[in-house]
């Protein structure tokens, strides 16, 4: 795969799709005809083979060209991994040979993103999931070549007892109910929309009512440490033009200006920390146990802090150039955009929620047993 | 389990409602969050006079009923 021309193709189309609000098409296709939508598919099923540390690296190169192509590109990665993961060898083997985009349909109106409830019933006759699904957010959904939809399970008989179903495009009617008009993160075209069909059983990924399990071991880690990396792909791709930025333009900077080395030494700091998170996230990820408190609290954390630290380091940017540079559309430094495109991270799976989560978790751990 | 700690657990099961506790219900299903988890630790310990150590605290500790009470057990057993 020619990472290279992606990462053109991406940056060509940037700002149109941004000022658009439309969905990056052309870097898909170019995913999808290099094969990179099947990254961490593994080679036995006609993938790359790619490891979470391949998808991470690709997402944080994709996000200094585009922060939605890399969220779109880094939760693709996420449901794919799910499959690889989760799926039945039957299912797997039918899904991943001809992998395209995955979609995932897990917001519903009245519990945001709460991705351990749901009020969406399925009937089923036993051999048949009989879907209708309504959602208010699906990233990329009118493109999607699959979906992978939280509902109810059939015999559920309380709302936590949530399912993962695999279902294909072509088998589903679908309906896009809305557009999609944001602040920042224009071109992941994130739609509400409606899946109406039926798909069979052996769909389900997992058990019924095990998505829970799912959502602790690979769904939830995988998203944070995702969109972490697309955020700190964002941020570092702003301080890399604006240093470039200093360099070429040496007469309007005062490189000895004590306010621009500390504030340019605040912003690396601020990236390289999340840097070293997320990759110590990776390890535990890799290696420790997932159902354990400390190692929950670490994976809620990256995400809470990438999110502060990434908008707060492109924020300064913004102090550090000025007005022109730092707040016009035009600028060739693109930090409004990255501003815009951050400002969302705290709100993509809200910091406040997962900060309360995390309060209760650390009264569990009364030794503090650092990971 | 005992009909004690089934109703020290039984405010903290939203979804419980008429239906009967036992060792095999699953805590997550009937309502149990990460908010009420660590309500219902703190009511167990109050109950029993215990504390779990922070090893037990775990997700397979909350599954069912009788995984909660048999962590219970192993403590007040050692103590």
């Amino acid at each position: 795969v020619k990472l290279a021309e992606i990462l053109e193709v991406t940056a060509e189309h940037a700002g149109r799709t941004d000022t658009e609000a439309a969905f990056p098409i052309e870097a898909l296709e170019v995913m999808r005809s290099s094969g990179l939508l099947r990254l961490v598919v593994p080679a036995e099923y006609g993938g790359l083979g790619g490891t979470v540390a391949d998808m991470l690296d690709v997402t944080l190169q994709l996000g200094r060209e585009d922060m939605s192509v890399a969220m779109i590109f880094a939760m693709h990665c996420q449901q794919a991994l799910t499959l690889v993961r989760h799926a039945s060898p039957e299912l797997a083997a039918s899904i991943l040979p001809d992998l395209g985009y995955l979609a995932s349909v897990t917001t519903e109106r009245g519990k945001g993103g709460n991705l351990l409830m749901s009020e969406s019933t399925v009937d089923s006759d036993g051999s048949q999931l009989k879907i209708d699904r309504d959602a208010p957010i699906v990233t990329g959904g009118p493109h999607a070549d699959g979906y992978l939809v939280t509902t109810l399970a059939p015999d559920a008989t309380s709302p936590n007892q949530v399912s993962l179903v695999y279902v294909a495009r072509h088998q589903v009617e679908v309906e896009v109910l809305g557009g999609w008009q944001p602040l920042g993160m224009r071109s992941t075209l994130s739609v509400p929309m409606r899946l109406t069909g039926q798909v069979p059983v052996g769909q389900t990924i997992g058990e019924a009512g095990g998505f829970r399990s799912i959502v602790t071991r690979t769904f939830g880690p995988l998203a944070h440490l995702g969109w972490s990396a697309a955020w700190l792909g964002t941020a570092a791709g702003a301080l890399s033009r604006v240093v470039q930025h200093i360099r070429s333009d040496r007469k309007q900077f005062d490189t000895e200006s004590e306010l621009l080395l500390a504030g340019l030494a605040r912003v690396r700091g601020r990236i390289d920390t999340v840097h070293a998170s997320l990759r110590h996230t990776l390890q535990a990820f890799q290696t420790a146990d997932l159902s354990t408190t400390p190692v929950q609290m670490l994976v809620n954390t990256l995400k809470v802090f990438a999110a502060e630290e990434c908008f707060t380091a492109v924020n300064e940017l913004v102090d550090l150039v000025g007005l022109r540079h730092g707040y016009l559309t035009g600028s060739p430094l693109r930090l409004e955009r990255a501003l815009r495109d951050l400002r969302s991270a705290s709100l993509n799976y809200s910091n406040q929620r997962l900060v309360l989560a995390n309060g209760s978790l650390v009264l569990l751990d009364q030794q503090v047993h650092l990971v | 389990v005992d009909a004690n700690f089934v109703q020290v657990l039984q405010p903290f099961l939203k979804y419980a409602e008429d239906e009967e506790i036992t060792g095999a219900s699953r805590l997550r299903d009937l309502g149990l969050d990460s908010m009420r988890a660590i309500q219902l630790l703190f009511a167990v310990e109050d109950t029993y006079g215990m504390s779990l150590p922070d090893e037990l605290l775990t997700d397979s500790t909350f599954d069912t009923a009788g995984s909660l009470w048999a962590a219970i057990e192993s403590v007040r057993v050692h103590s």
